[in-house]
Order: structure tokens, then sequence, then C-alpha cells
């Protein structure tokens, strides 16, 4: 049952117009008018992206929790890609991506990815999945080791019992779990989520989203967060953005109220509830524009 | 409810029969293992009862006359004299060796080629002519041309060899890279992979020592003269370090590109590994049949040289314990791969087929 009023001493769920950034704030990631067109010049050209612009302050000691929603195939994965340098999304075909004020030159540990498709190598144990970034930076064995047991059990997992074992000998969440692990053990200042809970059931994700907030809060780190689940994303987010349909660009940059209480809780507050039905309101509107823009091409 | 009465009161046997019929009619019904082992046995007894009657005398008379297909009884007996006045052991040690010395070469040279095109796509683009000739030349064809290329000695059997399976062995590998898919590439970038020149250049320095050493050891030892020439007077020729910087060179340059990159070396060789394996395991069964082709013509031993022999002078029995004593030897390597297969991939759930 929603509990009609905040839990006692906790503000309520608030959302709101993002306000433009404070002039002369260092920017973490900046996307100046991004377009990417797949086979530019050919009669398959294909625009994924369109004049993509916003900009995220760095906030060091803080982060800021970002989730990104949108129509599907309306190029949040291209944006998500973008940032880490991941080909073929990379490079842009108009624009400029920065990070820490940089052009993006391509992939890099300090931003980390955490894929929907389970990624964790197949032939390495779980211990050396979450060690393998150490292992490519050179630190040596014992240390990495050491790192890695200590991140394993920081994600949830029995390091002694399951630190052994093969991925295919583990379930979804705890490969998830894993995929996280040997992502912030980089301790990246950026981290990419690509639906991360996608293929979860609602309550692995639930634990799985109370893990993230804790851990997230230790990192100090800057999160892009795409998902499709509404709730998940208000639950999560400082800070929203809402892709319009293909060709993609931002639509909304909405301000939220941050996660400092467990999900369970708070999504049961009623300011919560009315949030979550504002964005699906927004959503559902994109979809019918979706749908419009869908029945006017096609005849031809 | 009815058929669960009908099961009590004609209990166990009829039911555990039906029971089974039920399953052997199923799509993919998994049999037990030692029900699969019987139903292979079952095969062989039933090849054998066929081969024992078309054999056997009916009133003096036999189907099929002994010059042209021996009983089962008459074909084992032979198996003495094929053992010590053919010696066996020697022609099939023979004809090992030859076929492992030209699959080595077809591995050393075919699996880092493989594994570079499959990453670097205009290498692979440059070696394609050479891998679809060399994948629908006739291979029959080669025989007389190794021949005139190396002679009829060793140097031309192992030759024949490794050009008949390096194109196969360059394809599979490169397509089992090609297979590894792009997220694992992704994960590997985001962690952090990036080249690693110094070191890059001192795994493939090892590698370059362990090809010069089997270009010139090797090479030395298929020589015809090498026995009476001795290894120190070999090693004093010119030819002997020549082939040593030969292989030094190739094995370098072949590795280096794999030993210099992390996502190579710890991400699409290990990933695309048990796939290279598994191809290799299968085009060394083929090559195994191509050495007889290389045998029959001009050889002092080898199993293809015994067939022959025994189809010009008899006795033709041993014709028949040689196919069945090639098989079993194919088999058994075959198996013994598998078994390495599973011991050095455990995460692969089915490291079968
Ligand atoms: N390599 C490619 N070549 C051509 N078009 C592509 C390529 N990759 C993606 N696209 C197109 O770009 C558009 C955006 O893709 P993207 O994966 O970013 O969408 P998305 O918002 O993540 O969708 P979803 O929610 O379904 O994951 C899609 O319409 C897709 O068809
Ligand atoms: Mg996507």
């Amino acid at each position: 049952m929603p509990s009609p009023e905040p839990s006692a001493g906790m503000p309520p769920c608030v959302l709101e117009d993002m306000p433009p950034p404070p002039a002369g704030m260092p920017l973490i990631v900046d996307f100046e008018n991004v377009t990417k067109t797949y086979d530019a010049g050919t009669p398959r050209a294909f625009t994924s992206i369109t004049d993509i612009n916003f900009k995220v302050e760095d906030r060091p000691k803080i982060g800021e929790f970002v989730g990104v929603l949108g129509p599907s195939g309306c190029g949040k994965s291209t944006v998500l890609r973008l940032i880490a340098g991941l080909a073929p999304h990379f490079p842009q075909t108009m624009g400029k991506v920065f990070v820490n004020e940089q052009p993006v030159q391509g992939p890099g540990p300090d931003r980390g990815f955490v894929f929907q498709d389970y990624s964790n190598f197949p032939n390495r144990t779980v211990i050396d999945n979450v060690a393998f970034g150490l292992e490519c930076a050179h630190v040596e064995e014992k240390e990495r080791k050491a790192k890695a047991m200590e991140w394993i059990q920081k994600v949830g997992l029995d390091a002694k019992r399951d630190g052994l074992k093969y991925p295919h000998q583990l379930s979804g969440g705890m490969n998830q779990r894993v995929a996280i692990a040997r992502t912030l053990i980089m301790q990246p200042k950026i981290i990419l989520m690509d639906e991360p809970f996608g293929a979860l059931d609602p309550t692995t994700r639930q634990s799985m989203q109370d893990l993230l907030v804790s851990l997230w809060r230790e990192l100090e780190a800057t999160v892009f967060f795409v998902t499709h689940d509404i709730a998940e994303a208000v639950y999560l987010s400082d800070r929203m953005y809402i892709f319009s349909p293909s060709p993609g660009t931002i639509r909304h940059q909405l301000k939220i109220t941050p996660a400092d209480r467990p999900a369970r809780q708070m999504q049961a507050e009623r300011s919560f509830q009315e949030s979550v039905l504002a964005v699906r309101d927004i959503l559902e509107k994109l979809e019918l524009e979706k749908a419009a823009l869908a029945a006017k091409g096609s005849p031809k | 409810m009815p058929e669960t009465e009908i099961a009590k009161t004609t209990p166990s046997k009829p039911s555990v029969w039906s029971n089974w019929l039920g399953r052997a009619r199923t799509i993919r019904d998994v049999p037990p293992q030692l029900e699969s082992w019987m139903f292979g046995l079952a095969f062989m007894g039933l090849a054998l009862v066929v081969w024992y009657l078309v054999t056997a005398e009916w009133n003096g008379e036999r189907f099929m006359p002994r010059y042209k297909l021996p009983s089962p009884g008459e074909t084992f007996a032979s198996f003495p004299s094929l053992w010590f006045d053919r010696a066996l052991s020697l022609s099939a040690i023979a004809s090992l060796a030859r076929v492992l010395g030209g699959f080595m070469l077809t591995a050393a040279i075919g699996i880092p080629l493989g594994i570079i095109a499959g990453c670097y796509l205009r290498v692979n683009a440059f070696l394609k002519p050479l891998s679809v000739f060399g994948r629908s030349v006739p291979i029959a064809a080669l025989v007389p041309l190794t021949m005139i290329w190396f002679g009829l000695g060793e140097v031309q059997k192992v030759m024949f060899i490794f050009i008949a399976t390096v194109a196969y062995v360059l394809f599979d590998t490169t397509n089992a890279v090609q297979a590894v898919p792009d997220r694992f590439l992704d994960t590997g970038y985001t962690l952090g992979a990036h080249r690693t020149r110094a070191k890059g250049a001192r795994r493939a320095t090892f590698f370059a020592l362990i090809y010069a050493l089997i270009f010139s050891f090797g090479l030395f030892a298929l020589d015809d003269q090498s026995e009476s020439h001795g290894l120190l007077r070999g090693m004093a020729g010119s030819s002997f370090w020549l082939h040593a910087l030969f292989g030094l060179t190739l094995g370098f340059l072949l590795w280096y590109p794999i030993q210099s990159h992390q996502l190579l070396r710890k991400v699409l060789l290990p990933l695309a590994l048990p796939d290279i394996i598994n191809n290799l395991r299968l085009v060394f069964g083929v090559a195994f049949g191509y050495i007889m082709l290389a045998e029959v013509i001009d050889a002092k031993r080898g199993l293809g040289f015994i067939i022959i022999q025994s189809q010009r002078v008899g006795p033709r029995e041993h014709i028949y314990l040689c196919l069945i004593i090639i098989t079993l030897l194919a088999y058994g390597i075959d198996q013994g791969i598998r078994v390495l297969q599973r011991k050095f991939f455990p995460y692969l759930k089915n490291a079968e087929s």
C-alpha cells in the first residue's frame, strides 16, 4: 500500500526542469550538437541521433546519477557508446563529445561500461574476471587477486564460494554483480550502464538497485544509466534525460530527488508514484509521436 | 487414471519395455552412456556378421572369393605376418611422424596467421585468395607437384601435408577469431586493454626461438642424408643456420602482432582457442587420410606403402588390417585430443562434437 506521506524527515520525491549549469563549472561530460549518421552519402544513409546537446558538471566527491529514458531505437545506447568511445557508434559524424573537457579519442578504463548482455569472459573464473582490468594495468597478481576478492564481497557475492566459479555456473543476477564488480574495481569517474538489469526479475532488480546506490556513493562517480523501467529511473536518478523518437534528440532534462532511502521504501511513497506517472505520461506522448512518424514515413 | 491402474495390474516388464520404446521414439531423447555404447557395439557386431556371412563357405563355394574379400578369420590370422614381416609398427610410426611433422608446420603458420587475419580485416582480405585457392585445389594433384618441388624423400611428404592442410587451418582460425562476440571486445577495451610493445617483443622473441629450433633441427632431421652426416657436421653447414634464421624471423613476425596487444592475447586468443583446437582436430583426421596418397608412390615405409604392396604382391588380408588399424589410430588420437580439450577448457559446458 502506498503510504500517503514521505517517511518521516525525508523530502518528497519532486520532479522539475533542469536548470542550466552555472557558468564556469568544470564539465565531466559535454555533448555539443552531436549527430550520428550511418552510411552517410549513400541511399542507405540513416541518422540515429541528431543535434544532441547536454552538459553534466563535474561534482567532485559527489558525482551524479543520470537516468536516460526514451522510446526503443531512439539512440540511448549510441550516446553511451559515444562517451565510452566504442565503435561503430564512435566517432560521431558531426558535433563534439568532451569528457573532462577533452575530446574523446577512444575507449579507456576511466569510463567503465556495464552491458545488458552478460559479457563476463567465459574462460575466466569470477576472480579473474573481476581482476581483468587490474591485470591489463600490470598490477601484480597477489595484489589484484586480493582486491578482486574484496570487490566480489562488496557486490554481495561470496568470494570464497563463488570466486573460483566460471560465469556459466552463475545465475543472471550473479553475472551482473560480477560485471559491476569488474567495472567498479577500476574506480572509473564515469560509469556507463546500458540496461544492466534488463534481464533480471523484479525482486533481484530491486536489490541490485540498492546495491548500486550504496556502491556509487562510495565511488563518487558520474553514472549514466539507460533503462526502460520508469520506476527504476525515477528512483536512481538525480537527473533524467528523455529522448525523442528516432532520430533521437534530448527532449526533456529533469531534476529529481536523489535516491536517499531503500528502493522498497521510497517506491511505496505517493510523491514517488506521482513522479513515475508524470514521466510515464511524457513517454506515452513520445510513443504516440513515434507511431505518427512511422505512419507518415511508410506510404511511398 | 485408467492408465495408472493398468500399470499397477501388469507390473514391471511390459511397462519398462514400452517406456523404453517411448523414449527411443522421442526426438532428441538422450540415451544413457551405456546404452549409446551398446548401440555402437551392435553396429560393429552387425558389420562382422555380414562380413562373416558373405565370406563363409556354403557347399564349398563362397559369395566373395578370398582374393577379393578375405573372411574375418583369415584377416585376423594374417596379423602376425603384418607385424613381423612387414614391420607394421615402424610403418605406423613413419606415417604418424610425417603427418605430425606436416601438421606442426601447418599449425605453426596457419594459427598465428589466422588470428592476425581474424583481427585485422585487411590482412584477411589479402589472404583470402590463398585460402579460397588452397581449399578448392584438388589434393591428389599436389602429390606429383610436391615430388617435382621437393623430390621423393621425407621433405616431400611433410610439405605435402602442410600444403594440403594449411589453407583449412588458416580459414578456420580466422573464422573462430571473428566469431568471438563484439561485446567481449567492448568489455576488454573499457577495462583498459591496450598495446604493450615491449612486453610483446619479449614474448614474440620467445616464440621466435622455438620456431628457429623447429626449422633448423626439424629440416635437418628430414634430410635423407642426416644419419650419415651426423648432427655436428650438419650444424657446421650454412643451410642449418639459414633455416634457423628463417624460423627466427618468421616466428617473430607471426607472434609479435598477437603478443603485443592485450586484447588479442588476453581476450580474442583464449576465447577462440577452443574452436581453433577443435578445427585442428578435425583437419588432423583428414590429414591422416591424405598421407596415404603420398605414400602409395615411392615410399620405403608407411601404412600407405604397406597397402599398395599388399595390393601388388599380397596378401590382400593386410589391406583390410591396415584399414582397421588406421581408423583405430585416428580414433585414438582424436579421443586423446578431446581428453586434453576437457582438461584445458574446463569452462566449456559441452566440449564435444
Ligand atoms: N551499426 C549500425 N548501423 C546502422 N544503424 C545502427 C547501427 N547501430 C545502431 N543503429 C541504429 O541507430 C538507432 C539507435 O540505436 P540505439 O541502439 O542507440 O538505440 P536505443 O535507444 O539504445 O534502443 P533500445 O532501447 O532498443 O536499446 C537505431 O534505430 C538503430 O537501428
Ligand atoms: Mg540500447
